[in-house]
């Protein structure tokens, strides 16, 4: 058993429910997960099979019914405020109003407001920052538009921006590429790829599409009805599935 | 036209101005973060307590910011954890306390038809004080003090709570702050519009200016405007037409948001 806030481990899950409030039965169940530090780890699984609340749950978003999640060795079910200022997030499917007063350029310097502290305004550095995101993400562009204008795929790059502007030590990405036309895709993976190379970024990502994987991907975990099923080396674990006829996620 | 002192024009002037600058701020967060049905419920809450207030005999102010401050800081924190919709706690909480206002007021003795009664219910903006406009200003500063101070905080629950949570906001503590501002404003404009017109003075200013702007500052800027331009312009037909102020107001200011829905460039294709 691995200690508590052992300073290599970013992501510790130890025997963890998480049930929905009104529901009878956990979204996850019994979910036993390390992710090291600089790990590129990505969470495949069928809809419904819970990848998304195992994100919430790693960020402090959705609270556990039973088990700890540690998080750079603090505890969330205490310090997740101050945890998540170290987190970047990119939710599934963010689609803002079309009449939202928003520009795409605050929207991105947003991900540094938790990291700034309260009572601080943003200085230059920040917006520097924020300007860099979007360049890596190409959307300056867009950085006077409102959000709402945007299509789906380009709020979504819009959302990746805003979570690389957080300077994260932890990114999590549910669906990252699910609006994405194939160009884009490519992109944005390549990018993905040269974060964790780069600055060795611990990523977590969720997918529900294979050919998604990126292939910096160090370790795949299949999810299906709640509890991870398989993991390990991408190639073995989706060979693997394969085999167990998953691919059409009947599991 | 009815002649009045100059000095009581000029202090319902100056009052006009401050409620509609007051409420018009608050209002972006009211549209915004669609807390419309909260607030709906904080103004009849005023109106209840003010109600309540005539009937102990105390400052109706008082009372006004009790029931909406008690509104504010357990209707939103319950309906949040009960996972209530908007239209049930409207449904609730609006007959609630409508009738516990109307209550009140049949329970105090020779108040029921008299002007005070009336001036809760409608709005009696010839007897704010200068205390009243004093603590009207003070409560102007202080709501624009908040603002400037946190206004990325509040910009970005503003765009997304869960979002704002997710990047390490202390979001309950500012959607709280948010709901105890309604409830202030709401009771402090209640002199002016009354507690059943308060909160359009809210909502429409800042839905006025968001037909046309895109970006929250602009919005922040522009709204306090509308809101103070309507107030004033409602006073003053008041007292060419002789209408109750509080009417006058809200129909200047739901034609103006009329006029913005037919002129609004967020419309218009092309």
């Amino acid at each position: 058993m691995v200690k508590y806030g052992m300073h290599n481990k970013m992501v510790e899950l130890y025997n963890v429910d998480t049930i929905y409030e009104g529901e009878a039965l956990p979204a996850i169940k019994d979910i036993n997960l390390e992710v090291s530090r600089g790990e590129f780890v990505t969470v495949i699984g069928p809809n419904g099979s819970g990848k998304t609340t195992l994100l919430e749950t790693v960020n402090g978003l959705q609270k556990v019914t039973r088990g700890k999640v540690i998080v750079m060795g603090q505890d969330m079910s205490h310090n997740s405020l101050k945890v998540r200022k170290e987190i970047g997030y990119v939710p599934q499917d963010f689609i803002s109003d079309p009449s939202v007063p928003f520009i795409v350029r605050d929207v991105v310097l947003m991900g540094r407001y938790g990291k700034i502290g309260v009572m601080r305004r943003p200085n230059e550095e920040d917006i520097k920052i924020a300007e860099e995101a979007m360049r890596i993400i190409g959307i300056e562009e867009f950085a006077d538009r409102p959000i709402g204008k945007l299509s789906g795929g380009e709020q979504q790059k819009v959302m990746i921006a805003r979570a690389i502007a957080q300077e994260p030590k932890l990114l999590l990405l549910d669906e990252p590429f699910s609006n994405l036309d194939i160009d884009s895709k490519r992109r944005i993976s390549d990018i993905l790829c040269r974060l964790h190379d780069e600055n060795g970024l611990t990523t977590l990502m969720v997918t529900h599409d294979l050919l998604s994987i990126p292939k910096r991907c160090e370790r795949v975990i299949v999810m299906s009805r709640g509890r991870i099923i398989a993991e390990g080396e991408p190639a073995d674990t989706i060979r693997k599935i394969e085999d167990l006829n998953v691919m059409g996620w009947s599991l | 036209m009815i002649p009045l002192p100059f000095q009581i024009i000029l202090t319902a002037i100056v009052a006009s101005i401050l409620a509609g600058i007051t409420c018009s701020v608050v209002g972006v967060f009211v549209v915004q973060m669609k807390l419309s049905s909260i607030g709906f419920c904080m103004s009849h809450a005023a109106f209840a307590g003010a109600a309540l207030g005539l009937l102990l005999s105390t400052d109706p102010l008082l009372t006004a910011l009790v029931f909406s401050s008690i509104v504010a800081l357990v209707l939103g924190p319950l309906s949040e954890r009960a996972k209530l919709s908007p239209e049930i706690i409207i449904g609730i909480m609006f007959s609630l306390t409508i009738g516990l206002g109307f209550i009140f007021l049949n329970l105090s003795p020779g108040v029921a038809a008299t002007q005070q009664a009336l001036g809760i219910l409608w709005g009696s903006i010839f007897s704010v004080t200068f205390d009243d406009l004093l603590l009207l200003g003070l409560l102007t500063f202080f709501i624009i003090f908040l603002l400037t101070v946190f206004f990325k905080e509040l910009q970005s629950l503003m765009f997304n709570r869960k979002l704002a949570e997710a990047s390490g906001i202390n979001t309950s503590l500012f959607y709280f702050l948010i709901l105890f501002l309604i409830g202030v404003t709401v009771a402090f404009s209640l002199k002016l519009v009354g507690g059943l017109l308060v909160f359009a003075l809210i909502v429409n200013p800042a839905s006025s200016a968001l037909q046309f702007l895109y970006d929250l500052r602009k919005v922040m800027l522009v709204s306090p405007f509308i809101g103070a331009l309507t107030c004033l312009v409602g006073f003053l037909l008041s007292l060419l037409l002789n209408f109750p102020i509080g009417s006058s107001i809200i129909i200047v200011s739901s034609f103006t948001f009329c006029l913005s829905v037919l002129l609004s460039p967020k419309r218009r294709r092309g």
